[in-house]
């Protein structure tokens, strides 16, 4: 049994050393922790608790001690066979795929070829099975979307197969191009940063 | 040797607010003045209060006081001071004049470091363009110090917490950590830079802040104080009658306050606070424990949590940006009121 002395101490110390403790202690062994004053004592509780720790309070006059009755780590931990149907197959989710459109080039050293390549990548990009879940377009890259584009007729696939088309509006009003966009929803930093933080893939021409 | 005024706080003080549930029944008990010319007061749970005095003027009222924080005579009256002044920023106003109010131990600790507090706190009022012009001490132990400050707001341009509307952004001006890392140092778990980091951040002016509001048009704001971001998050969500959702992993924290927060280093206000939100709040099924707990940490001079309509938030953070708030961040969104006013993940 591993004991954790608090007595004395002042918030948020008696904290500190009871998750030392937690975290020190084997994972079997029972931790008591020796609590003197009320404030800390419900703080403690209040820890055990979140941390779904089992234990009981025993009050000896102003002395409280607490028994936890498994040791190991403090933090959240499941037992396996909470989460986990051992005996299903395993199951691979759809993966999350978004395009970052950010330039009218694909690639750099040679424009004329980074045109030609953009051009061809968008004409590539309608074939790909699944399609992506976004594409936005920011900085020259919302040129890509304009109406007189190259590759106009598959952005407006994609956007007819469900894939969401972004547009930066910073960028749209920046080039002054609001009212030549037939495709494409407007949209903020917000909005393509979110999209970019939860894709599982970005591909980035 | 200079006075290390840390001294007279080492039995705990773990943060000095009366715990936000106790104190909200306390207040509800008291009889409210009727007069239309109160704009704002205590029944919102709003930073200040704000009476009209004309069509174009109103003045809006706060008061701010507290033990020390630090050791240093003159970075407490800094801190004090920015944070005394911070409630009228957070209501969109401009603050004028001031009132010291100390308490202080005049046997017990050199009477330099008194004048060292008002020093400090007289030299970053000035940089606001407010004056003191009066204020009041008592004997007492241990030491307090804080103001009480008026301004003024045009009556039709008052933030409160009561304008936020479903499809706005929060935009967070600073980031999370201060009652966490302060503890952490009493301690010496905290490395000087990153005490130094929550001292300036302590003594940054929401002065900017409130400017951008104004020139957006932002309606609803409040800043992150004693009841910690989900607190003053829940008051404004109340206040505008929506539900707030905010992303823990989108709020900019200080180096070092994760890490403690980890440790158990979890100041007690931060477990009042939490008493405080979570009948009215929903915590997200994998909610980080620590994130939890930083959410509910107890700030000094904090930042502005504004709610911003989302075609104008863009801008507005850029701006925030390059004027002295280098790590705002867009942090959630306002939604229809749900069954939760909070909802944190």
């Amino acid at each position: 049994m591993k004991t954790v002395d608090t007595r004395g101490l002042t918030c948020p110390a008696p904290l500190i050393r009871t998750r030392q403790g937690l975290t020190e202690a084997a994972p079997d062994e029972t931790v008591q922790i020796l609590i003197d004053n009320p404030a800390s004592l419900s703080n403690v509780r209040r820890y055990l608790t979140d941390n779904r720790l089992e234990f009981t309070v025993r009050e000896e006059g102003s002395l409280a001690i607490v028994t936890v009755e498994r040791g190991g780590q403090a933090d959240v931990s499941a037992n396996e066979t909470d989460y986990c149907v051992t005996n299903e197959p395993v199951q691979t989710g759809e993966k999350n795929t978004v395009v970052a459109i950010t330039s009218e080039r694909m690639g750099s050293g040679d424009d004329e070829l980074g045109t030609k390549l953009m051009i061809s990548f968008f004409r590539t990009l309608v074939m790909l099975e699944p399609a992506p879940s976004s594409v936005v377009f920011y900085n020259a890259g919302v040129k890509m979307a304009l109406d007189d584009s190259p590759v106009l007729e598959h952005i407006r696939e994609l956007a007819e197969r469900g894939t969401g088309i972004y547009l930066c509006t910073t960028c749209i009003n920046h080039f002054g191009i609001k009212e030549r966009l037939p495709v494409g929803s407007f949209s903020d930093m917000y909005q393509i940063l979110n999209l970019l933080k939860d894709a599982d893939h970005i591909i980035r021409p | 040797m200079p006075f290390d005024l840390l001294t007279t706080v080492e039995t705990g003080g773990c943060s000095s607010k009366i715990p936000p549930r106790q104190l909200e029944e306390l207040l509800a008990r008291l009889p409210l003045q009727v007069d239309p010319k109160i704009l704002v007061d205590i029944s919102t749970h709003d930073d200040a209060g704000v009476y009209k005095i004309s069509d174009e003027t109103a003045l809006v009222l706060t008061t701010d006081f507290f033990p020390p924080l630090v050791s240093d005579g003159y970075e407490f009256g800094l801190i004090a001071a920015t944070n005394s002044i911070s409630d009228i920023y957070a209501m969109g106003g401009t603050p004028l004049l001031a009132l010291n109010i100390m308490m202080f131990p005049s046997s017990a600790i050199p009477l330099e470091v008194y004048s060292e507090i008002l020093r400090a706190a007289t030299t970053r009022l000035h940089e606001a363009g407010v004056s003191i012009i009066g204020g009041h001490s008592i004997d007492d132990y241990p030491p307090k110090y804080g103001l009480a400050v008026i301004g003024v707001v045009h009556p039709d341009r008052i933030i409160t917490n009561a304008g936020a509307r479903e499809g706005d952004v929060l935009i967070l001006t600073k980031p999370l950590g201060t009652g966490i890392i302060l503890a952490g140092h009493r301690l010496k778990m905290t490395t000087q830079e990153q005490l130094e980091e929550a001292k300036r951040l302590m003594m940054r002016l929401n002065n900017d802040g409130a400017r951008l509001m104004q020139k957006y048009g932002v309606r609803s704001a409040t800043d992150v104080t004693g009841f910690g971001l989900a607190g003053h998050a829940l008051k404004m969500a109340r206040g505008s009658g929506v539900t707030i959702k905010l992303n823990m992993s989108a709020v900019p924290m200080a180096d070092g306050t994760y890490s403690l927060a980890e440790q158990g280093c979890i100041p007690g206000a931060a477990f009042r606070n939490l008493d405080y939100t979570e009948r009215e709040t929903l915590f997200a099924e994998g909610l980080d424990y620590s994130l939890k707990m930083i959410a509910h940490d107890a700030q000094t001079s904090g930042g502005l949590l504004m709610a911003v309509a989302q075609a104008k938030a863009g801008e507005l953070l850029s701006e925030l940006q390059a004027s002295g708030h280098p790590e705002a961040a867009v942090i959630g969104v306002v939604e229809a009121k749900g069954d939760a006013a909070l909802v944190l993940r």
